[in-house]
């Protein structure tokens, strides 16, 4: 068996903090099949990005399957939003390596990704030449309208969790600045905004979990 | 070939700068797509994310997939989406070995908090910049304050999605 199959290697580091790690009284059988099909159909069904697929994978591997603990998940749902990157691809990749090692990790990032893709492909081969269509370009002009107060809200929540302190309104300003008046690349913007961080905080920022990325 | 390559280079890059997911890859993509590659007008972008956000799936994905068939078929497509993925499939792979030490640092707690900064000037920025495009009358900017005027009322439990789908309704009585 690879290094990585099973519960005892592969989540075992992951987990290694928490009491389920030591002892793991389960062995979920998960087969590679079962596991694509979960994240296929979580792929496939949940409009609105990230937190809302994380919300239903939860429901489907710890509440529904039981292949995860709920203190396992959420652990490993910290660690998917600390990295850049679609956070239901990243829980899909850390989750198909606890289950099923590497090749788990492989089924479950298919699974989640496939379906997006098949969907934007079909539109994009479809409907595509219908866009300049009256009715259809006035009712994308209203969606798009909406983005921009979807995005308005996205501010508005992140605005609310996160900035506390005249050290948090001060990194934000500068980044802001930089990014609107220097016209810097965001990706530079993002570190800029690391640096200023671990330089001016004073250790009130905790790492936290689900609240961290409305999306 | 050169345009498959600037897809991968593009979409990589957007993929390393996703900080806390979803709505944050739209500066990204703006930025990458329609300033710096012109691949597609701000209008077309617009289209498109509104597409990506009445579709099942990660925002970043849909944005990759319909990007790339755009530029360049569907090689264009599936370049873009393993480009978008790759940075943080390996960055991922590297860390989950050695998770245990950096989760509960404080040093990696205060630059993330430094970072979870960055994605709110990010997408202060985003609205700026994608609200011009987009808000460029008095019902456009009407309909979009409804849109965060319901979002804010319901704590954003009612799905984003029916806010964008009843948006789009509106939008063919209104245009």
């Amino acid at each position: 068996m690879g290094p990585f199959r099973g519960h005892a290697e592969g989540a075992g580091l992951i987990a290694a903090g928490t009491q389920s790690g030591s002892q793991s009284p389960r062995e979920p059988d998960v087969r590679l099949w079962s596991l694509f099909w979960v994240f296929f159909r979580v792929g496939l069904f949940t409009i609105g990005g990230g937190l809302a697929m994380a919300t239903v994978i939860r429901h489907e591997l710890v509440l529904r399957r039981r292949w995860v603990t709920d203190a396992e998940f959420m652990q490993e749902m910290s660690l998917a939003t600390l990295v850049p990157g679609a956070i239901a691809v990243n829980i899909a990749h850390i989750q198909g390596r606890r289950l099923r090692g590497g090749p788990g990790s492989v089924v479950a990032v298919l699974g989640t990704v496939l379906p997006s893709f098949f969907t934007i492909l079909f539109i994009a081969l479809f409907a595509l030449p219908y866009f300049e269509h009256p009715v259809v370009a006035a009712f994308l002009r209203g969606c798009a309208v909406a983005v921009a107060g979807q995005l308005a809200f996205t501010a508005f929540v992140f605005a609310r969790t996160h900035l506390r302190g005249a050290a948090n309104v001060a990194v934000c300003l500068i980044t802001l600045v930089v990014l609107a008046v220097f016209g810097v690349h965001p990706v530079v913007a993002m570190a800029l905004a690391g640096a200023l961080g671990y330089l001016l905080s004073d250790d009130r920022f905790k790492p936290t979990g689900l609240d961290t990325a409305p999306d | 070939m050169a345009a498959l390559l600037q897809l991968f280079a593009s979409f990589a890059l957007i993929g390393l700068g996703a900080y806390g997911g979803g709505l944050v890859t739209i500066p990204l993509i703006q930025h990458e797509v329609v300033t710096v590659r012109g691949w597609l007008a701000a209008e077309e972008m617009s289209q498109l994310l509104a597409v990506a956000q009445m579709t099942p799936g990660p925002i970043a994905i849909n944005g990759a997939t319909f990007v790339g068939y755009r530029v360049a078929g569907i090689p264009g497509a599936v370049v873009s989406t393993v480009a978008v993925l790759l940075p943080s499939l390996l960055i991922l792979a590297v860390l989950v070995r050695i998770v245990d030490r950096i989760a509960g640092s404080r040093h990696v707690g205060r630059v993330r908090g430094g970072l979870q900064i960055g994605v709110l000037s990010l997408i202060l920025f985003a609205v700026w910049s994608y609200g011009a495009v987009v808000v460029t009358g008095w019902w456009e900017f009407a309909l979009a304050a409804g849109a965060f005027g319901v979002l804010v009322a319901t704590e954003g439990k009612v799905q984003p999605a029916l806010v964008i789908l009843g948006c789009g309704v509106l939008g063919v009585a209104l245009f």
